[in-house]
């Protein structure tokens, strides 16, 4: 099963995410970090595969964190999950640092299943 | 179920790549020429006109095009001109994936009219405000995205009241507040009661009872909703042309004799009333 990181300062979304992701069959959670900071921690810690992270997060967000990812690993699998996945240059920038897709907020959970299916 | 732009419905839907997508956006980048950069490409004005222009523009509130008028390195109709050219030659996103090879015409029109349908639930109904403000249609939408949100998100019954002024922001069981900010400064709040908390942490939770849920998890289920709207906000005023960018959203318990409206601020309330008697209300304090 495939190892994913949960990233999302909101306790209820994390939670959410965690048991769509925990259900599925395909993949484990590992970790819930409530901030970009966290994320890179967790993400040398416990080394997941996939990453699902939020953009609006107090201290360090989820762009900033990406970028930092993005250069210290190449191997993991950025999925952002985010209420301002609408906001074109957001989703493009997200893209930019490397991002694999963006998930706008409310999901729908076969679409994020879908998704992580297709990393 | 939120509100997207075109790019984003087609990756999402996995019909287009989101290199191919890249690759769109960089043509439109080549394409779309910005007014200063239309400008100099029509021979109107010099790149170092455009750049003392910029540089009055850190100290001086205004867009390019009327700075460049008032600088006299350009007329009115001169502007006209450049904004007429700008769109006379826009390439939209969907005819830049075409000329990349990502999609064919008949697909192009294909995926629009999908899309179309799939937005058709976030198109704004018209909501009256008390006050006129320059921003009035942004706030206009951001009420009629609350109410779209509730129902789609929360799955509440409601009827919406009339918009007022506020000159205090009533006491109630809790608020959730985010801030914005950008081409607009407000700060959005929702307050609710008790039994109407629980009805949101259900909701966000998918649970059908949360009498067992510690009170920051039933808090954070109200700032998440308020993440919500404001995110898809956020992404219907980018469409509206109107950068608008949010912070992480805070709660607040405010005293029995309620919140005072900060100076310089202007407080519209939005009451919102739920089928089973639970209160809510939507307060937005818009500093202009």
């Amino acid at each position: 099963m495939k190892k994913v990181l949960v990233v999302d300062d909101s306790l209820s979304v994390a939670r959410q995410l965690e048991r769509i992701i925990s259900e599925s069959g395909d993949f484990t959670c590992v970790g819930h970090a409530k901030n970009g900071a966290e994320a890179i921690k967790l993400n040398h810690t416990e080394n997941p595969e996939i990453i699902c992270m939020d953009m609006n997060m107090p201290g360090m967000d989820g762009l900033t964190a990406l970028r930092t990812l993005a250069v210290m690993d190449k191997e993991v699998k950025v999925v952002m999950v985010t209420s301002l996945g609408g906001v074109g240059d957001k989703f493009t920038e997200a893209l930019k640092l490397g991002a694999k897709n963006v998930i706008s907020k409310p999901f729908e959970v076969d679409n994020v299943l879908r998704i992580l299916r297709e990393l | 179920m939120a509100v997207k732009f075109f790019g984003q419905f087609l990756v999402e839907q996995n019909i287009v790549t989101s290199e191919a997508l890249l690759n769109a956006i960089n043509l439109q980048d080549k394409n779309n020429l910005k007014l200063g950069e239309m400008a100099v490409s029509m021979g109107l004005i010099t790149l170092a006109d455009i750049q003392k222009a910029h540089n009055v523009q850190m100290s001086k509130d205004m867009r390019l095009g009327d700075l460049l008028v008032e600088m006299g390195f350009l007329t009115l109709a001169q502007v006209n001109d450049i904004i007429t050219r700008q769109k006379n030659t826009h390439l939209y996103i969907g005819e830049a994936l075409v000329q990349v090879g990502a999609l064919s015409d008949d697909e192009l029109r294909k995926h629009l009219d999908a899309f179309k349908a799939d937005q058709a639930q976030y198109v704004s109904n018209g909501i009256e405000l008390p006050i006129s403000s320059a921003n009035g249609k942004i706030w206009e939408m951001t009420a009629d995205l609350t109410y779209k949100m509730i129902t789609r998100v929360l799955d509440l019954q409601f009827r919406p009241g009339k918009c007022a002024l506020a000159t205090v922001i009533p006491s109630n069981f809790m608020l959730a507040a985010m801030d914005l900010s950008g081409d607009v400064e407000a700060r959005y709040l929702i307050s609710v009661s008790e039994g109407l908390q629980k009805s949101i942490a259900k909701a966000i939770l998918n649970e059908t009872s949360v009498d067992q849920e510690p009170a920051e998890i039933l808090e954070d289920t109200v700032m998440e909703f308020v993440n919500v709207v404001c995110g898809n906000v956020a992404a219907k005023a980018s469409q509206m042309g109107v950068i608008m960018n949010i912070n992480p959203p805070v709660t607040l318990h405010p005293p029995a004799n309620g919140l005072t409206i900060p100076d310089g601020h202007t407080a519209l309330s939005f009451p919102i009333h739920i089928v089973d008697g639970d209160t809510m209300e939507m307060i937005l304090l818009i500093k202009e």
